[in-house]
């Protein structure tokens, strides 16, 4: 069977917020400039754009208010304005409130919205500008010639689990554009590929990442009013391990709420699930979640290095944007009118280099040069060290944070960090032999109405894939029988918020790595946490993964 | 009057008939009489079986066209019926052969249809009907529109055969119908056996289930003993599955079979809400774990905590003893 | 031949239900949906049936605006051109509607040959299909597993209970309703998801005075009638007292 062939000016690939602006912003620029109008292709790997969309969200509308000013116009699906924020400090049993919000956390001016209802909403006003949106395709791999890219090639389908074709068997396709821009998410795996390919990462700090763990509830309404925002920091974390959760009130009975875990942990029996469960049973939350019930639940991984750990975004024939660069406020916890803004600058950078005859990294290094003259570079650069702080511990942080609003980010030297899974500890000597899998060090009891079971978590991540399809969770199994489980006791079981790993024993005793992928919800903290770095994390077939309705 | 529309083949009733009668009687809970009608080219043996049981006068319809079984036939034979005999309900049981013919017969007389009914509320003109939605994620209340009569249709199993009422002898009353039989569009072939390529577990009336419980292949053989004894075919929940112990086709759950049999025996499931959506709507289920916890137990009806590998084969004794 | 083929968009299977405030209805915000599994396959028969004998394939599908999305998908799977009923009220019609809305928009068009789903997974009435047949003027068949175009007309396969089947020859036009599983479906190529967007999707108004056969009083989650009995004691007292009430309560054995 030949492989279908495709060739267009722009190639979007990944249909969140950042590829959605950078497509919406192409099809504005081509009426007032005139000319021949750009063939324009937006690949997304869901069956339906928003499908793996998940954040809080608080979003800052100043993005949206350029890029679509008749919004609300136009039925942007806004959940509530913000009426009032809440930072907590938690102990076990109680809770202080701050008196002052530190002001990245305040939010006045702020929407509370479900990103996947609006990525669908952003994706409307793409389809009906009548731009070609391949929804159930996924990026495989980066289509290049020496330094340049020269587009993506799709992912194959209708392989059968042991990689035989099936009757249904398509090749992937081969897209070829003048530009490529890349938004390809969190960990994105095509960005993922031209960080190995090009030397994009010279001269930048490691990525760093979080993880969250998010769950929609229903509850009794009256106690929580519309438009509430709260924060938390400190338990159930220790004081090295940075994170905290999240309650947004989207209305008085439908509530958002989740737990930020950084991937940097050194326990390597910590589970960031677990602690979204002993989140749940702090008093306040449970008596907030009392008679509710959990109607949706997901985790993604998110981009937190900040500003010195963005790669170069530019190269010939490329673009980086959104959460695949790492464009996220670590600070103010926001990243999806960065994920826009970005987006917006890489389609006015494609559009003028194309325009110009030249796509070279030179040509579209003007990308670059409008991140740094936008609000994007006005809001990361002073923030810069605020993660890496955090690195030092949770009063570390907090201590820097305060001093970087007064002094807008000045520090004499730039702080560096290191790639979160390098400082994962090996277990104490002696444990991590007997067992096949350490046990959480932070268990605690489910209940299954209030707390749950990462497979009980799962079914409510609508997550469903072809069965009878390759593993797409590429790992080196050796590790896993030898090795790994006397140093880390396998944390793979325990990091992925999904149960797609677990370990069997073969009879002769030997640990057997079993992977689940059909529960993978996608959020790539594997690929990123595994203190071996063996998971690669692949697309799998087209179509497959969560469905996160309101997340 | 309850018309109950019997279906019969070669001569012979299926036991979705009864479960039909039964229907009528409770829908009529003593108040409208119920009748039944037989319909095919032969049938006085199968009236007479009907007329034995006294549930209801038995109305017989033979007809040469009427002998193979066509859409066409049926519903012109059917509707002729239901014009003289003027009933309010007319019921029938949810087969294949009522889903192929009585739509059409409610779209020519203009009247409601209701199928796949699982329950029924109130009696007469206050009748509600509980129907399954959303592939049996819900349950809908429904009521028909119009006027009378109107046509139900009874899911197979909702109302136990055994459950009928019996009486003394009812009569059987001949009826003849006008069929045209060049009016008939379909020529209907000899029907015929074929062995199913696939497992079919949706149409087993019980099931045997192995989870993880089983810890091993050869441990299956214990669970296919029972299944032999009662007469039940093999199924397991995803983790079986996907270690290969077990085919693809036995899987039960959101990403396998869904399924409602009459009885499902779950041994060493736990019960994940993944396995459970697909057979939680069987009709007795019963639960065998080590683990007193396993969510398994809050579906089942029936549960022991305890060693499957004890159970199971005192069970399989016990059944061989009076089987 | 001239192949229609009716196809609806129902709520994903991985859906959760929640219904609305009235419980009369499912909650259609946060809803996802999809082409009917039955019908994906009458389509892809359809499909295999003009590339053997040639022809067109029309998609019809009532409903309302939201249809459009499995409309496109099966334009882009190959069919020719496609029919839409539009209103509101087709989103939770019962079988009885649907039928005549569609049966408006279609007699004109002297199909050959209609193709349904044996039955929608959402409210699953298995009843459109034989009543549009009704409403068409044309014979059919149910739960079809194959199709043979003979000189006549057509000679299909209908399944029948418990592993039995059965050949029938009808003349055209004639309509068919399509057993899930028979043929593998074809992925949509991102040529054909291109071509789908230049097809025609012609739109045809709801017929007026059409009254529904039925009406949902309530909706609800199936409710558990019965509590669980767990039954104590050694192996073999537990294995008899469960043979016992099997037999005897539950009358299963």
């Amino acid at each position: 069977m030949t492989r279908e062939t495709l060739e267009v000016d722009v190639l979007i690939v990944g249909a969140g917020p950042a590829g959605l602006s950078a497509a919406l912003r192409l099809a504005q620029l081509q009426p007032p400039h005139g000319g021949e109008p750009l063939s324009i292709a937006v690949l997304e790997k869901a069956r339906e754009a928003g499908a793996h969309s998940l954040s809080g969200a608080v979003l800052d509308p100043s993005a949206l208010r350029e890029l679509i000013p008749d919004f609300r116009e136009r039925g942007a699906p806004i959940a509530t304005d913000v009426h009032a924020d809440h930072v907590y400090f938690l102990t076990q049993h109680s809770r202080i409130e701050l008196p002052i919000i530190p002001p990245p956390l305040r939010n006045h001016g702020n929407y509370i919205v479900s990103l996947n209802q609006f990525v669908r909403w952003l994706a409307e006003q793409v389809e009906a500008q009548g731009i070609d949106f391949f929804t159930g395709f996924t990026g495989h791999d980066v289509l290049m010639e020496g330094e340049r890219v020269l587009g993506v090639r799709t992912g194959d389908r209708g392989l059968g689990r042991h990689g035989e074709q099936k009757p249904t068997f398509e090749p992937g396709v081969d897209i070829t554009a003048k530009v490529t821009i890349f938004c390809d998410g969190v960990r994105g795996n095509l960005t993922k590929e031209l960080l190995r390919r090009l030397p994009l990462g010279e001269g930048r700090g490691p990525q760093q990442f979080a993880v969250g763990v998010k769950e929609l509830w229903d509850i009794p309404p009256g106690r929580v009013g519309a438009g509430t925002v709260m924060h938390t920091l400190g338990y159930p974390l220790a004081q090295s391990e940075f994170g905290g959760a999240f309650i947004y009130a989207m209305s008085d009975r439908h509530l958002s709420l989740g737990f930020v875990v950084g991937l940097d942990y050194s326990d390597p029996q910590f589970d960031p699930h677990m602690a979204f469960n002993r989140f749940k049973q702090h008093p306040f939350m449970s008596e907030l979640l009392r008679d509710g019930q959990m109607v949706r639940y997901g985790a993604k991984a998110m981009p937190e290095g900040g500003w010195n750990t963005i790669p170069r975004t530019y190269m010939d024939g490329g673009l980086i944007a959104g959460d695949a660069g790492g464009f996220l406020n670590s600070m103010r916890l926001k990243g999806i009118h960065l994920a826009m803004r970005t987006g917006m600058l890489a389609a006015e950078a494609a559009f003028e280099a194309i325009r110009a005859g030249d796509t070279s990294a030179a040509s579209l290094k003007r990308y670059q040069d409008k991140i740094d003259a936008s609000p994007v570079r006005a809001e990361l650069y002073p923030v810069r060290n605020v993660h890496q702080a955090f690195g030092h511990g949770l009063w570390a942080g907090l201590a820097f944070s305060g001093v970087a609003v007064v002094t807008k980010g000045w520090w004499p030297t730039d702080l560096g960090g290191e790639a979160g899974h390098t400082r994962m500890h090996r277990l104490s000597s002696g444990k991590g032999s007997e067992s096949v899998a350490e046990p959480a060090s932070n268990a605690t009891t489910v209940d299954r109405r209030l707390t749950f079971d990462k497979l009980t978590n799962v079914y409510y991540s609508g997550t469903a894939h072809d069965e009878d399809q390759p593993s797409h969770l590429l790992v080196q199994t050796e590790v896993c029988s030898t090795i790994c489980g006397p140093e880390y006791g396998h944390p793979c079981v325990r990091f992925c918020p999904a149960n797609v790993y677990e370990i069997a024993r073969d009879p002769d005793g030997t640990p057997r790595l079993q992977i689940n992928a059909s529960n993978c919800v996608h959020c790539k903290t594997c690929d990123i946490m595994d203190p071996y770095g063996v998971i690669t994390w692949v697309p799998p077939e087209g179509g497959g993964g969560p469905q996160y309705n309101g997340m | 009057m309850i018309l109950v529309v019997a279906e019969q083949r070669d001569g012979r009733l299926n036991r979705a008939t009864w479960e039909t009668i039964a229907a009528a009687q409770a829908l009529s809970a003593d108040g409208l009489p119920v009748k039944i009608v037989v319909l095919g080219a032969s049938v006085g043996a199968a009236a007479e079986e009907l007329a034995a049981a006294g549930v209801g006068d038995v109305v017989s319809v033979e007809h040469a066209t009427l002998g193979a079984y066509t859409p066409d036939a049926f519903t012109l034979a059917t509707r002729q019926v239901i014009e003289s005999l003027t009933p309010t309900f007319v019921l029938l049981p949810h087969t294949y052969q009522t889903r192929d013919f009585a739509p059409m017969l409610a779209a020519r007389m203009r009247k409601s249809l209701i199928t796949d009914v699982t329950g029924i509320s109130g009696t007469g003109a206050a009748a509600a009907f509980t129907r399954p939605m959303f592939q049996g994620k819900l349950a809908a209340e429904v009521r028909p529109h119009g006027e009378p009569p109107f046509l139900v249709s009874i899911q197979i199993g909702a109302y136990r055969s055994d459950a009928v009422r019996k009486g003394n002898a009812a009569s059987v009353t001949p009826m003849s119908v006008d069929i045209d039989a060049s009016a008939i569009r379909q020529a209907p072939e000899a029907p015929f056996q074929e062995a199913r390529q696939a497992v079919d577990l949706s149409q087993a009336e019980r099931i045997v289930s192995v989870g993880r419980g089983i810890k091993s292949q050869d441990n299956i053989a214990i669970a296919e003993t029972l299944a032999k004894a009662m007469g039940a075919e093999i199924a397991a929940s995803r983790p079986i599955c996907d270690n290969g112990w077990l085919p693809m086709e036995r899987q039960i759950g959101s990403s396998g079979q869904t399924v409602a049999p009459k009885l499902y025996v779950a041994l060493g499931i736990s019960g994940a809400i993944q396995h459970l959506v697909g057979m939680k709507g069987s009709r007795t289920i019963v639960a065998i774990n080590k683990d007193a916890d396993a969510p398994i137990f809050e579906v089942a009806d029936y549960g022991i905590v305890g060693d499957l590998f004890e159970i199971v084969p005192a069970i399989v004794k016990e059944l061989e003893k009076r089987g | 031949m001239k192949i229609a083929v009716c196809i609806k968009q129902v709520p994903t299977r991985e859906w959760q239900p929640r219904l609305n405030d009235a419980r009369t209805w499912i909650r259609e915000q946060d809803v996802s949906y999809e082409m009917n599994e039955p019908d994906a396959y009458a389509l892809e028969e359809a499909l295999r049936l003009r590339e053997k004998h040639g022809g067109e394939v029309v998609v019809c599908s009532a409903g309302p605006a939201r249809v459009q999305q499995v409309i496109r998908e099966a334009l882009a799977r190959g069919a020719d051109r496609a029919l839409h009923v539009e209103a509101d009220a087709l989103g939770s019609a019962d079988a009885f509607v649907t039928a005549e809305a569609l049966a408006a928009a279609m007699t004109d068009e002297r199909f050959d040959l209609v193709l349904t789903g044996l039955q929608s997974d959402d409210q699953g009435h298995a009843q459109m299909g034989v009543i549009l047949a009704e409403r068409l003027a044309v014979p059919h068949s149910t739960i079809i597993m194959e199709i043979q175009v003979v000189d006549s007309g057509i000679r299909v396969k209908r399944e029948l209970e418990g592993g039995w089947f059965q050949w029938i020859a009808m003349p055209l036009p004639a309509l068919l309703t399509i057993q899930s599983g028979i043929n593998q479906l074809r992925y949509a190529t991102l040529k054909g998801i291109m071509a789908a967007k230049k097809k025609e999707i012609r739109k045809a108004p709801m017929p007026g005075g059409v009254q529904p056969a039925q009406q949902v009083v309530a909706l609800a989650m199936p409710a558990r009638s019965k509590q669980t009995q767990m039954i104590a004691g050694a192996p073999a007292e537990a294995a008899r007292d469960l043979v016992r009430r099997l037999r005897e309560e539950a009358r299963v054995l």
